[in-house]
């Protein structure tokens, strides 16, 4: 969902070198970006949530469920009743209103991507959001070496 | 003294301005980022797609049959079209970058002199 975008600023820098305005701008930015990091992450945990649950929706569609009856949702409390024509095909939203009719094995391998892509994606986000707390911890441990000698003086 | 003081507050009030004139820029950068992924993933599964699967487009609440060749066409034009608006908006961001810079070094002048200036008024009184 989030592709990270190489970071232009990344260079090396002694923090202790940076002035006070510099460093609360620094620590600023990077709260920002686990703040973001930690937005995305939620995100990706319920799209895969929805991704599990649509796989399991998947194990109940067989070919011995077909005439079965059910109750369709019209609103999210409305339901009429309706009867299983067709177990073999199922259609799958792929993204910008487009939506692909697939067989059952295709879409339970659908499924099974999609859950690997997001775990994926989760794994590197917690990586990098990982380091980037160090780094602001290293910031802020600076700050506060820096606020010492200022109150020492006054 | 009290000049000093509008100056000051007059700059400030326009580098607030400019912030958030950048992070809408960035917002939108980063939305359009969201959009160019969906696109993706979106042309990744319609190349999966054996060539005679059916293919529906939601429009509105209606799903209408297209060919999947031409939702390929035309996820490919939305990816270009969203490529070039990322362009755009890095344009925004890196012009509005600098000019918050500058407002930043205008500030800190401003702060300076207002403190001067205070200063003087406070040796006099």
């Amino acid at each position: 969902m989030s592709q990270m975008s190489p970071e232009p600023h990344m260079q090396q820098v002694d923090l202790t070198t940076l002035t006070m305005p510099q460093l609360t701008q620094l620590k600023q930015q990077l709260d920002q970006e686990l703040a973001l990091f930690q937005e995305s992450l939620h995100s990706l945990k319920v799209a895969q949530g929805k991704f599990q649950n649509s796989g399991e929706c998947l194990e109940k569609v067989t070919p011995a469920a077909e005439g079965k009856s059910i109750l369709v949702p019209l609103t999210g409390s409305m339901y009429v009743p309706g009867r299983l024509a067709n177990t073999k095909n199922v259609l799958i939203d792929i993204g910008t209103g487009y939506y692909a009719e697939q067989d059952i094995e295709s879409a339970r391998d659908y499924f099974k991507r999609k859950i690997a892509f997001v775990t994926e994606q989760m794994e590197k986000i917690q990586i990098i959001g990982l380091e980037k707390s160090k780094v602001r911890d290293t910031v802020a441990e600076v700050m506060e070496l820096k606020m010492q000698p200022q109150s020492a003086h006054s | 003294m009290e000049d000093a003081q509008k100056k000051l507050e007059n700059e400030l009030s326009s580098f607030k301005n400019t912030q958030k004139e950048f992070q809408k820029a960035v917002a939108t950068r980063q939305q359009l980022d969201a959009q160019l992924n969906e696109n993706q993933i979106v042309k990744e599964e319609l190349d999966r797609l054996p060539a005679d699967r059916k293919v529906y487009k939601a429009i509105g609440p209606a799903l209408i049959k297209t060919e999947i060749v031409e939702a390929k066409q035309n996820v490919t034009k939305r990816i270009d079209y969203i490529n070039n608006e990322i362009k755009r908006s890095d344009d925004l961001i890196v012009s509005l970058e600098k000019k918050q810079d500058s407002h930043r070094e205008a500030l800190q002048r401003l702060q300076q002199q207002y403190q001067q200036a205070k200063m003087k008024a406070a040796m006099k009184a």
